[in-house]
């Protein structure tokens, strides 16, 4: 506990540090701020039409299919849809009929909608003798908003991974790790010290972020808990492990970096691509991240009953990769038994 | 005074490889072409897919878009997705059955979707108006993000981890009283890392588009990619001289990274949030780069203009600061 103080004394100074663990924080003030609504629009479908060229009934039978655009000219509008970063689809009134364009580089969903549109405004008169069953959704699904909700808390966990290296780092670098060597300061507390720090920040720092930006019930306190400590224990680690391993600040820094985006990366993919019940994405689970991504994202939809893998793979990673680093740690240590029982 | 220079040339190409400047840059390269070319260019988001159950045959729906569902059960589960159609024909009015996916617009796509399967008219065919298929664009638009990316990180990185290290190794001490000019300091640094950019870039660019599509927009991706780079670095400049340590300095890195690309990204992706986004001086940067991808000429002359002279106050203001912080080891 006194040793835990040192460390923080050491910190104490480094507002910068302060600040690493208070951006989480800050950003999920910035996604709460963002309403749902404003990522809804992106998922909808886009239609583009030319202002006074396009029936007032025509538009209004768009709009209840996605959002539309009104353009002055034709021109800005085949420049809006040529534009690479929409999905827009062009809707040109001819008489009694519509005829679409596009770019030719939208997914296929787009595209579908776009060669079936005409057909389908042409038959929009004449109802067919079906029965429609909408069952309406048990979940309001944020959709985007919960993803980055996810990608905030889980890069709020990865704020120990940070700390820790660059601590570490930065206590080689100046000399400190050498002065440690003469300390009598045995290597698992300085571990356990340095692994404690990052643990307690980035805990901190992701329960703060999950209050502002999650509506948590009761009975998930407990489970959401579990995912943070194990997942913050598992992210200090891996901090531990590059400021172990790297010799300087530039190499930890690209570690930071290859393993932040390691670490966002492959879950968001497979969360997005792969369906849940294929081998590739039970395999993802080998990711700590991912287990923590699904977790939360299963909390955050309700469905409390599809955490069990989650809590299977967060321990065994906490346990594998902590034997994993004792081991190397012996074998780091082994030829240079010298008598001194210090830091090495 | 060449002389002079080379040698400061070669000491910090020395400093680059010793902080295994190339190899990082190396591995960020093999990075990212295998999600390019492994991921991303695969993504795609399929329409909705149509399930039907049909137990007596009555209905010849064939597309396809159609899959058969053997029971009403197996007919709802495949439904549960808040994605698929299921289109029920075990009664006399067929019934088309969907869960709701909280967009009312995009449940009311799905249902008339659902309905023009039912009647079975798929000829239509939407006009094609722009050059890139599907592939193309990806490879564009994600080669253009990822360079972004990585000359903002490296460009900022790569110079302050050089120049952290020759503080403490006391070189900008030794330089206070060496017969160099100051700007030949930073120029030096500057040459070199406009180089490793310029390199990287091009690679980045054949790996991922392949060599032909690559060279057509080659040079505008290079003029774009200096820019950004001689930008970045000197703001890395700035920085690495300012903050006392690197620690610190790699802080206010993961700050840029989520404040300065991020919203960006989200806007080049999406395309959404144009308003204001157009206050984000990066975002020009960003624009400038995939539209040099696109081989679209939307850049004109007062950017060059902005962005030349922001090159040129930059350095000036890493000239004056250097020469404080000089005066201030004495």
């Amino acid at each position: 506990m006194n040793r835990l103080r040192y460390q923080l004394k050491s910190i104490r100074r480094d507002k910068m540090c302060l600040l690493t663990f208070l951006l989480p924080v800050i950003v999920g003030f910035a996604v709460n701020l963002l309403s749902g609504a404003s990522f809804q629009s992106i998922s909808e479908t886009l239609f583009g039409v030319v202002q006074n060229e396009t029936a007032e009934d025509t538009v209004a039978w768009l709009r209840q299919s996605g959002t539309v655009t009104q353009y002055e000219t034709i021109d800005a509008l085949r420049s809006a849809v040529n534009d690479p970063s929409t999905q827009m689809i062009g809707v040109l009134q001819a008489g009694s009929t519509i005829q679409t364009f596009l770019s030719g580089d939208e997914l296929e969903v787009t595209r579908v909608i776009a060669d079936t549109l005409p057909q389908v405004y042409e038959n929009r008169k004449e109802a067919l003798p079906v029965e429609r069953t909408l069952i309406p959704a048990d979940t309001d699904r944020e959709g985007l908003k919960s993803l980055l909700i996810v990608i905030t808390l889980v890069t709020a966990m990865f704020m120990g991974c940070t700390f820790n290296a660059m601590n570490i780092i930065s206590e080689k670098e100046d000399g400190i790790a050498l002065i440690n060597q003469v300390l009598p300061m045995t290597t698992r507390s300085y571990v356990i010290q340095k692994i404690l720090l990052g643990f307690i920040g980035g805990t901190v720092s992701t329960i703060a972020a999950a209050l502002i930006c999650m509506r948590i019930e009761p009975a998930q306190v407990l489970p959401l808990l579990l995912i943070i400590l194990l997942s913050t224990y598992i992210s200090a680690l891996i901090g531990l492990f590059i400021g172990t391993f790297s010799n300087s600040l530039m190499t930890g820094i690209a570690s930071v970096k290859l393993v932040m985006i390691l670490f966002l990366a492959p879950p968001i993919f497979f969360y997005l691509i792969v369906p849940d019940h294929t081998v590739a994405f039970r395999l993802s689970y080998m990711l700590p991240s991912s287990a923590t991504f699904y977790g939360i994202m299963d909390l955050l939809n309700r469905q409390s009953a599809n955490l069990r893998p989650a809590f299977a793979a967060l321990p065994a990673h906490a346990v594998f990769w902590s034997i994993v680093y004792k081991l190397l740690q012996m074998r780091k240590r082994t030829p240079i038994n010298d008598g001194t029982d210090g830091f090495r | 005074m060449r002389k002079i220079f080379f040698s400061l040339l070669k000491k910090d190409f020395k400093l680059m490889l010793s902080g295994r400047f190339f190899l990082l840059a190396l591995g960020s390269l093999v990075l990212y072409s295998c999600y390019i070319n492994f991921v991303y260019v695969k993504l795609d988001q399929e329409i909705y897919p149509v399930y039907v159950y049909d137990p007596q045959n009555r209905q010849s729906v064939t597309s396809e878009y159609v899959a058969r569902a053997d029971s009403r059960k197996a007919l709802e589960a495949a439904c549960a997705d808040q994605y698929s159609v299921g289109i029920d024909f075990s009664r006399d009015v067929p019934e088309v059955y969907l869960l709701s996916c909280g967009i009312e617009t995009i449940d009311h796509c799905r249902m008339i979707w659902g309905e023009a399967i039912l009647r079975g008219n798929m000829t239509g065919r939407a006009d094609t108006i722009g050059a890139n298929n599907k592939e193309m664009k990806n490879r564009r638009e994600i080669t253009a993000e990822f360079l972004f990316f990585e000359l903002s990180a490296v460009g900022f990185l790569g110079l302050a981890s050089m120049l952290f290290k020759e503080k403490q190794m006391g070189v900008i001490r030794v330089h206070g009283i060496l017969p160099v000019r100051r700007s030949m300091f930073i120029f030096s640094k500057l040459l070199l890392l406009l180089g490793a950019d310029l390199l990287f870039a091009a690679l980045l660019t054949i790996l991922n588009l392949g060599f032909s599509y690559a060279l057509e927009v080659l040079p505008a991706v290079l003029l774009q990619a200096g820019i950004l780079s001689l930008i970045m670095a000197l703001v890395g400049f700035l920085c690495a001289v300012r903050l006392p340590d690197f620690k610190q300095f790699s802080l206010f890195y993961l700050v840029l990274a989520i404040f300065v690309t991020t919203p960006v990204f989200l806007a080049g992706q999406t395309g959404a949030a144009r308003e204001w986004i157009v206050y984000h001086p990066m975002y020009h940067l960003f624009a400038a780069m995939k539209s040099a991808y696109f081989s679209a000429p939307t850049v004109d002359i007062p950017y060059y203009l902005i962005c030349s002279g922001a090159v040129m106050l930059l350095f000036l203001l890493a000239c004056r600061t250097l020469n404080r912080e000089m005066t201030k080891e004495g």
